[in-house]
């Protein structure tokens, strides 16, 4: 439950001629995450390949470049081909960059073409489309083209953001944009003016990105001519299209094996530049440092001894406690648990060695949801919906089977289908036969949940050696016993009518105690500190209270619900026939769509604002391993070994 | 965070951050060190005050700001947010000119990377692409997929007829302000009158100093002035804008200055006077913002601004101190009336 509580510091001592290969056998793994900290900066003071990476790099970039462009007239990239290269030498990669250069230099002009191309088909569009517009325009058409002796009548598209500032600045000119079309980035305008001897809008017009329309000689003539000028233009583009198309089919055909080899050199020789400043060199001798889970440390071992020519030795060691932010913290890949580690890491990634949240999350979160939306056809709604959706909800398809069948279970517990209360006997009790009994298991739950959480935080705090932390922060030991203390004087009061005196002085120990810890960290003047201090002891107080009513929700949601379709039913018995049915089903749709959002958002919410706010110091490092994009070892058991060190 | 909560953290962290400020006077005695001294007021090793570490010393000052600002923004959420990410897109921004100016100028891949800075995660502009380009062109086309898309539309269409950056550059700034601006108007009350007090008087200084710059060093025409210009102005309004532009001369023009405005700039018609004026102005609003203002965001923003300038002034100092420029003129830039301000202000 610790995060990332396998995690070791590594450093490979090895020969500097290895460096490509070990880089390339630790991304192999794809659990290997680089440390670019100058940690033995004074015994190896160089890093390694900086030329070789700006080399590197700008090969990758004409290769990619190529790809893009491939991409765009729907050519089918270029697998990497020929023999596995696990080193690229230097000489290889100035070879492969000049190629990939002069590659570029012979397609480039193709890039550019094609993107006059896309300009010349969005300007046809907008003619076409300017044909009807313009159509019911109250002025002679022919007007549109060709000089005019008083009037300045231009057509173009320009920005739709930029609209409002070009009629303000044209107005200073005397001139009027008369009409505006079409919605979306780009619009068209007409823009009208007494014609001027020197014409002064073309500054003001390029500025706003006017693009002027080209009015064909046929607009003057009958639609049908128009339409089939265009269509001839836009005929000779598609042509035009298609024989780029071809011409860099061709190419990429004739050059396939070149492509292919220079792609895979590449991609093998990805690993070593990712190393970046982790790598590190005096002489022929080298170090590579990092870190990786215990579990992927053998199957490194063996990688390396594979693939490196020469000796190299291997020591690990536990992070230090002044590494704890710094070590990558792996989160949960399984498929039940993917989903809430996703969510999590909205929030935030979980420091090393403090509490990983994803199993309590995943718990609460399914109980919470099931408790709000208690019912068998939804719940069974929701996992069939999941289960349809499966490939567009992807990793979220197992969420969404959870939460279905919590929901589920708690309709059965609360005999509750579809929103009828009468066909299942409830296995508990239905939550309307005891709105009350069901906030007070509420607020039970909310401050169980907070205790819960405060408990945690203190762990993380004593886990880092921050004992005045456990003591002192909100949701630390002396907070908790303050809450304690607030909630037993409640209990108290209600039962007996009576505060008692215990409860009063251990409030005002304990507020104490904590105002007094605040007042020592904090450096502000003598007023704003007073204020900073009342206002966060305030808050602590204020954080549990608000935070156990808070839970009051998930009774309210539970009732909502039942209330929720109390009403569809007693809308659909006021109709018959074919009305009651499409309420009933009408009614139900509504009710799993607006109720699911909402109690969806709202258990996040108490995960994110209640639980995790409280004990969560989120502020980890995010792991993401050195990787290749293709495989280059022959597959053995590292796949098994990548998934157990990431889980 | 609660909104009570987000407040006091905002208010201690500002509380803990302005502390360790450098005011004027503090600036000032910077100015009387050698260069070894100055070098270990910034924990650099005697004798290290090089061509390269001072390009080191300015990232490592901006990477400070953006932890700052990064540490400020930790609390805030949705438009609060939104309007300090905008701030921050300023370097976003000076990179992509910074781009367009090295590739049109045929500089080396490293020596562009050398002048861009390096941008925090929630800044969404990845320069790697853009260097890798032939030429501006390829730079310009590879704004597709990015927040500057039809900027660089535009961009190319110019470029093709006639390679300089000024309209480019204008745009940038335009859409730059614009947005700030806009996020601004998102904001809900008390935050949005108090930000606009400081945003708008940005907006007034940039609108006047380029339109006067336009109009009467370039000659530009009032409406393409007026086009460039940008909404949301405290003082300046459209209307001002207009008349301003409208005047032959940079005399005339100044008269057409909302009164505010002219008791700011006095009798000056110096643009370099002008827009110093300016920014000791919207110093001077800063530090009061800082002090007094009910809105937290109002402060937080503030004190990124005076920061700002702070380490502006502090960048000129050890660049000065790096070039052996005169102490005077050195003093007459930086300190002339922002002291006096300053000192108002203190």
């Amino acid at each position: 439950m610790r995060a990332g509580h396998d995690m070791l510091h590594l450093t490979v001592h090895l020969m500097r001629d290895d460096l490509p290969s070990a880089g390339l056998a630790l991304a192999e793994i794809g659990a290997f995450v680089p440390d670019n900290r100058p940690l033995r900066m004074e015994q190896m003071p160089e890093v390694p390949g900086a030329s070789f990476r700006d080399r590197m790099r700008h090969a990758r970039s004409y290769l990619d470049r190529l790809e893009s462009l491939q991409a765009d007239l729907g050519i089918p990239a270029v697998e990497g081909e020929g023999d596995p290269f696990l080193v690229l030498r230097r000489a290889q990669l100035v070879e492969v960059d000049n190629w990939l250069a002069d590659a570029w230099k012979h397609c480039a002009p193709t890039e550019a073409r094609l993107h006059d191309i896309q300009e010349q088909v969005s300007e046809l569009e907008q003619l076409e489309k300017s044909l009807s517009d313009f159509a019911d325009l109250d002025v002679d058409l022919s007007h549109l083209q060709g000089r005019n002796e008083y009037l300045d009548l231009r057509i173009g598209t320009v920005p739709a953001a930029n609209v409002e500032r070009l009629r303000e600045a044209l107005s200073l000119e005397h001139y009027l944009i008369v009409r505006v079309l079409g919605r979306g980035e780009t619009v068209r305008v007409a823009i009208a003016g007494l014609r001027q001897e020197q014409a002064p809008l073309g500054n003001i017009l390029a500025a706003a990105g006017f693009q002027p329309l080209e009015i064909p000689a046929a607009f003057r003539e009958s639609p049908e001519k128009v339409r089939q000028m265009l269509q001839r233009s836009r005929a000779a583009i598609e042509t035009l299209h298609g024989q780029m198309q071809k011409h860099l089919a061709d190419w990429v055909d004739s050059n396939r094996g070149e492509l292919g080899r220079a792609r895979r050199l590449l991609d093998a020789a990805e690993p070593y530049v990712e190393l970046g400043d982790s790598a590190r060199a005096q002489g022929a001798v080298a170090i590579l440092q990092g870190w990786l889970p215990a579990g992927a440390l053998t199957e490194a071992e063996q990688l390396l001894k594979g693939q490196l020519q020469q000796p190299f030795v291997m020591d690990t060691r536990r992070p230090r406690p002044d590494e704890r932010h710094l070590v990558p913290v792996p989160v949960a890949r399984s498929l039940l648990l993917k989903p809430f580690a996703i969510l999590m890491q909205q929030y935030g990634v979980p420091r090393f060695g403090e509490f990983d949240p994803t199993i309590l999350f995943a718990v609460t979160f399914a109980a919470m949801f099931g408790m709000m939306f208690g019912d068998v056809g939804h719940g069974l709604v929701f996992v069939a919906v999941g289960i349809a959706l499966r490939h567009k909800l992807k990793d979220f398809t197992t969420l969404f089977i959870i939460a279905g069948s919590m929901a589920t279970l708690f309709g059965f517990l609360y005999g509750s289908i579809f929103g009828v209360e009468h066909w299942l006997h409830p296995l508990w009790m239905s939550p309307m036969s005891d709105p009350m009994y069901m906030l007070t298991l509420a607020f039970g739950w909310g401050v169980a949940f907070l205790s819960l959480g405060s408990f945690i935080a203190i762990y993380n705090r004593l886990v880092v050696g921050d004992l005045i932390g456990a003591l002192f922060d909100p949701g630390g030991v002396f907070s908790l016993v303050m809450y304690y203390a607030l909630l037993g004087g409640m209990i108290v009061l209600i039962q007996d009518g009576s505060w008692p005196w215990g409860a009063t002085v251990l409030i005002v120990l304990t507020l104490g105690l904590l105002m007094a810890y605040q007042w020592r960290e904090l450096e502000a003047p003598f007023g704003e500190r007073l204020l900073t201090v009342i206002i966060e002891t305030f808050e602590i107080v204020n954080g549990y209270v608000s935070g156990s009513l808070s839970f009051l929700r998930v009774a309210a949601f539970s009732l909502n619900h039942v209330a929720l379709s109390v009403a569809v039913f007693t809308l659909a018995d006021m109709m018959d026939g074919a009305g009651y049915w499409a309420m009933v089903v009408g009614g139900n749709i509504f009710i799993i769509v607006l109720e699911g959002l909402i109690v969806s958002i709202q258990t996040l919410r108490l995960e994110y604002y209640e639980g995790f706010s409280r004990y969560f110091y989120a502020d980890g490092t995010r792991y993401t391993p050195l990787r290749t994009r293709t495989r280059f070892t022959p597959d053995k058991s590292s796949t098994r070994l990548r998934n157990e060190a990431s889980s | 965070m609660s909104r009570v909560a987000e407040q006091a953290y905002l208010r201690t962290r500002l509380a803990i951050l302005n502390a360790r400020r450098r005011r004027a006077p503090q600036l000032q005695a910077l100015m009387e060190l050698d260069n070894d001294e100055l070098a270990a007021e910034f924990g650099l090793e005697p004798g290290q005050l090089d061509e390269n570490a001072l390009d080191l010393f300015e990232q490592s000052q901006l990477q400070t700001w953006l932890n700052e600002l990064n540490s400020l923004l930790r609390p805030l959420n949705g438009a609060d947010r939104a309007v300090l990410v905008q701030w921050a897109r300023r370097y976003e921004v000076l990179n992509l000119k910074a781009l367009v100016r090295g590739k049109l100028s045929g500089l080396s891949r490293s020596e562009i990377e050398s002048s861009l800075f390096v941008l925090p995660g929630f800044l969404h502009l990845d320069h790697e692409p853009l260097l890798n380009t032939d030429d501006v062109m390829d730079l310009l086309r590879r704004l597709k997929d990015t927040p500057y898309r039809e900027l660089g539309r535009m961009a190319m269409r110019r470029f093709a007829e006639q390679q300089d950056p000024f309209l480019l550059d204008a745009s940038l700034d335009q859409q730059f302000y614009s947005g700030l601006s806009n996020c601004v108007a998102r904001l809900s009350e008390p935050d949005r009158t108090a930000m606009r007090n400081l945003v708008g008087r940005m907006v007034d200084r940039h609108n006047l100093i380029w339109l006067l710059r336009y109009r009467h060093n370039y000659q530009l025409q009032p409406a393409e002035v007026l086009y460039l210009s940008i909404s949301g102005g405290l003082q300046l309004t459209r209307e001002h804008l207009r008349q301003i532009l409208q005047m032959p001369t940079l005399v005339e023009s100044l008269e057409r200055l909302p009164p505010g405005m002219q008791r700011l700039i006095g009798n000056s018609a110096n643009l370099v006077e002008i827009r110093d004026a300016l920014v000791n102005d919207l110093q001077h609003q800063a530090e009061l913002s800082l002090r007094s203002t009910q809105s937290v965001l109002t402060s937080v923003f503030a004190y990124l601004l005076l920061r700002y300038y702070e380490i502006k002034t502090t960048n000129a100092i050890v660049q000065a101190r790096f070039t052996r420029l005169p102490d005077e003129l050195l003093r007459d830039a930086l300190f002339g009336d922002t002291l006096t301000v300053s000192e108002e202000v203190a």
